[in-house]
């Protein structure tokens, strides 16, 4: 509401000016590095650089990226996201692989920074262990209910029947026993041509 | 005073009172026995429809007008928006979408008033109480807690415009079909709340709900296609399903309606599962009201919320009342629910289609505990965790795994059982057919065992079903001497729902190899380059030719740059693609990914860019996903076998082949 009161020359001004600058931040924040000294707020203390080690291939950094959602967004991971920050840290995991950390250590590393909330899957631990019970107490409930169902409707039909001397209820309603019979012929080995 | 605001909330607080009308005089011309009033209450629901619409009207007119003064049409349409988008701007946002949704469930129910409820005395009174409550419920949500009528305290000479993400042309159709998906549920809950409320507890309920739910399951499904079709070309992440708390809400509803959609054949058929398929309507049109609450309350964070708002409450509170109203009507009636048993065998279609119905409902649960998990924790534990696809993906897949099975099963399993003779006969073809296809997916270099597995199901899935369609073409053709051709539509026309479903059942198949596909086998890449670079993907060389600006000068954007990429593959050209970004002027903070695709029956390259620098150096993502076309090939295929599923193809039968029992001939 508060933008849509604004006057709208003003408004756009503003707006064009900020769409000038996002654009200048996103170019700024790519590639260059000098653009993440920008934004010190999000540099983590510099690792121990080890230039003796080989530079991690792209396919490295994106396994540790696809490990990691975006701080700001909700539900986008880390290699698809484009802003600022998740450009930095897409750096910082380059950079750490680098310095030799393992992919554990870096996620570690982000998790303690912005919480769990930043790692893509969910660790099987401490009261994350609730959900998993609650998938296996779902499953296994919903196979002894359908268990139960059918041997329930067995057990009655077993009553029933010997109750009714035999006698089936209900013969197959509908109008698509004729496809059955077709398929019984078939299997036969009785089919028309 | 603004006269289109005036009228709208007028119509909408009139129709508030006629839905209240409908549920009174249902009410009393029940106790009564007085047909008039019986009739005064399904006028109630067509003039609670009209004036709904009335109100969509109005809201429709004031952004074609760019009428500012109104808070909400201020807030999500600018002037320089298209005609067309504008279509868009009338659903989005909270009162948008809510007006949206109540108005076409008063259409639903207005249909459903006109079409069924004259040929259901037993329950007219009851269901149109229950149309009545329903829509007053959301009518009052709409007026008191977002009105999209409400005025701007100081009208601005330009609105803010669309948000980003919903400046494209998949969100004219995709969030129609999914709220008239959700709110469609509410018609087999009618039903099935008129069927508990007057105690006709017999198949008819289910036969008059089947076509609803057909209906509710069709419009709903094309809304998660939709919606997929809409994720992965628009919001850039080379995928069509994340999982999000939001998808979660839209497919909840879906899974009992898909439960009940195959129950309801077996209490047509055997008078079995009575309180089972009350339970499945009742829990879809729950779900749906879930859904809403999730999307409005801010409870569950997702890219598809709406702001935290005070309606939010007011849907946990309706949610908790469908639900504690259903569990109470079903213990009310639990002594006249049992089940006229007929249970022949654990190896019969029956079995099958009772087991599929208890997968469906295992994997709503999954999906459930997924989706309310953050906020359990946050709450218990004040910690926020991220309930993500690899969870998902694993917890859900031996899921679909089985229910890929069970189709095999339920197609070739006759109904009531048989001998072990016979089930030997039925199934050692499909078997061997299987294998077959395991063997040859695994010699042609599948590995993984879950998609090995699915991927051989599909197979088995396909032959099992086009095996039913031929004999039973074959059958007729032997009867009528029409032509191949002919024939297979005789089967559609004779046999509509189940033919149908047949179809469904492909689509399905060819969904899961496309699922299986792209994301078992996607490959990611990333590549920083100038203009000029070449770089290699699964064999096709990108070569970055430049970096283009473009400005359409319309909805609301500023500016489009666009990475221009020609591909070529052994030298030759492919085709060329233009990733890109969307920068929109009232939104600076938000610019869009554009998404370049090259489709083929065989593999989406699927390419976009994360940005660039002041010398053009960009940054290119590049998805291979192989097979994604299948999910929609699968996704259209599953459509049309819904839509046949209505009869469309029904004819006056003809007689088959003299061979045919005597009981298999229509009614």
């Amino acid at each position: 509401m508060i933008r849509a009161l604004r006057p709208a020359a003003a408004s756009r001004a503003v707006s064009r000016a900020a769409a000038v600058l996002a654009v200048a931040a996103l170019s700024l924040a790519l590639v260059t590095s000098e653009a993440h000294a920008q934004t010190p707020s999000t540099t983590p203390p510099a690792p121990t650089t080890a230039p003796g080690r080989p530079t991690p291939s792209d396919a490295q950094v994106l396994a540790v990226e696809q490990q990691l959602l975006c701080p700001i967004c909700t539900n986008e991971r880390l290699d698809v996201c484009s802003n600022a920050i998740c450009n930095d840290m897409k750096r910082v995991i380059r950079e750490r692989l680098q310095a030799g950390s393992t992919p554990d250590d870096i996620i570690l590393y982000f998790e303690t920074r912005f919480g769990p909330k930043v790692r893509a899957e969910l660790p099987r631990e401490g009261f994350n262990l609730v959900l998993f019970g609650w998938v296996g107490g779902a499953l296994v409930l919903t196979a002894l209910a359908g268990g139960y169902a059918l041997y329930g409707m067995r057990r009655d039909t077993a009553r029933r029947v010997a109750r009714a001397t035999g006698t089936t209820s209900s013969p197959a309603a509908g109008g698509d026993g004729w496809v059955d019979a077709l398929v019984d012929e078939a299997d036969d080995g009785r089919g028309s041509r | 005073m603004n006269l289109v605001a005036t009228l709208g909330a007028s119509a909408l607080l009139t129709a508030l009172a006629a839905s209240i009308v409908a549920t009174v005089t249902a009410a009393a011309g029940h106790r009564l026995r007085s047909r008039a009033l019986l009739l005064a209450s399904r006028r109630s629901i067509h003039a609670a429809a009209l004036l709904t619409s009335g109100a969509v009207v109005a809201l429709a007119y004031a952004l074609l007008t760019n009428d500012f003064s109104i808070a909400h049409v201020a807030s999500v349409s600018s002037r320089n928006m298209q005609v067309a988008m504008k279509w868009a701007s009338l659903y989005s946002g909270q009162p948008g979408s809510l007006l949206f949704w109540t108005w076409t469930m008063s259409l639903f129910m207005a249909a459903f008033t006109s079409i069924t409820v004259p040929r259901i005395p037993w329950g007219a009174a009851h269901a149109v109480a229950t149309m009545g409550i329903v829509l007053s419920m959301f009518l009052v949500a709409l007026i008191f807690f977002a009105s999209p009528f409400q005025l701007s305290l100081v009208t601005p000479p330009d609105g803010q415009g669309l948000n980003p993400l919903l400046v494209d042309p998949g969100m004219l159709i995709h969030p129609p079909f999914l709220l008239t998906g959700l709110v469609s549920t509410s018609i087999p809950f009618t039903l099935g709340a008129a069927a508990l409320m007057s105690g006709r507890l017999d198949a008819a309920w289910v036969r008059h709900a089947r076509g609803w739910a057909l209906a509710s399951f069709l419009v709903l499904s094309i809304g998660n296609f939709l919606g997929g079709w809409w994720a992965y070309t628009v919001l850039g992440w080379g995928g069509y399903w994340g999982w999000d708390p939001v998808e979660n809400s839209a497919i909840l509803p879906l899974l009992p309606m898909i439960a009940f959609l195959h129950t309801l054949i077996v209490q047509e058929r055997r008078g079995m599962l009575k309180t089972w398929n009350l339970v499945l309507v009742l829990a879809s049109f729950a779900l749906a009201v879930f859904g809403t609450f999730n999307v409005r309350s801010g409870l569950v964070a997702s890219v598809h919320s709406f702001a935290q708002s005070e309606v939010g409450p007011y849907f946990l509170v309706l949610m908790g009342l469908t639900v504690l109203v259903s569990i109470v009507l079903i213990g009310w009636r639990l002594p006249r629910l049992h089940a006229e048993a007929d249970f022949d065998a654990l190896a019969s279609r029956e079995a099958g289609l009772i087991l599929n119905s208890y997968l469906m409902i295992a994997l709503a649960l999954v999906i459930l505990g997924g989706t309310l998990f953050p906020v359990f924790s946050e709450l218990l534990r004040g910690v926020r965790v991220t309930v993500g696809p690899p969870f998902y993906n694993e917890v859900t897949a031996p899921i679909f795994v089985l229910t890929l099975l069970l189709i095999v099963a339920g197609t070739v399993l006759p109904w009531r059982g048989g001998s072990m003779q016979h089930h030997v006969r039925r199934f050692r073809v499909p078997v061997v057919v299987a294998l077959a296809a395991w063997i040859a997916l695994g010699a042609l270099g599948m590995h993984a065992p879950a998609a090995l597995l699915a991927t051989g199901l599909c197979v088995t899935i396909g032959y099992v079903t086009f095996r039913e369609y031929f004999i039973a073409s074959r059958g007729l053709r032997a009867a009528r001497g029409s032509s191949w051709p002919g024939a297979l539509a005789g089967v559609f026309g004779r046999d509509p729902r189940r033919a149908g479903g047949y179809l469904v059942h492909i689509g399905v198949a060819i969904m899961a190899v496309g699922v299986i596909g792209s994301t078992v086998y996607q490959v990611q890449t990333r590549h920083v380059v100038s203009p000029g670079d070449t770089f290699d993907v699964s064999g096709y060389t990108f070569r970055y030719d430049d970096l283009v600006a473009r400005r359409p000068g319309i909805n609301g954007i500023e500016v489009e740059g666009l990475t221009r990429l020609e591909v070529t593959r052994n030298g030759r050209a492919v085709t060329t693609l233009e990733p890109g970004r969307r920068f929109f002027s009232n939104f600076p903070d938000q610019p869009t990914a554009i998404v370049a695709l090259d489709s083929s029956f065989t593999r989406d390259l699927y390419v976009f860019t994360q940005g660039w620098d002041e010398n053009k150096k960009a940054e290119i993502q590049v998805f291979v996903n192989p097979l994604a076309q299948w999910l929609w090939i699968g996704g259209s295929i599953y459509t049309l076998g819904g839509l046949l599923a209505f009869g469309v193809l029904r004819r006056e039968p003809a007689r088959v082949a003299a061979t045919v029992p005597a009981d298999a001939e229509p009614a």
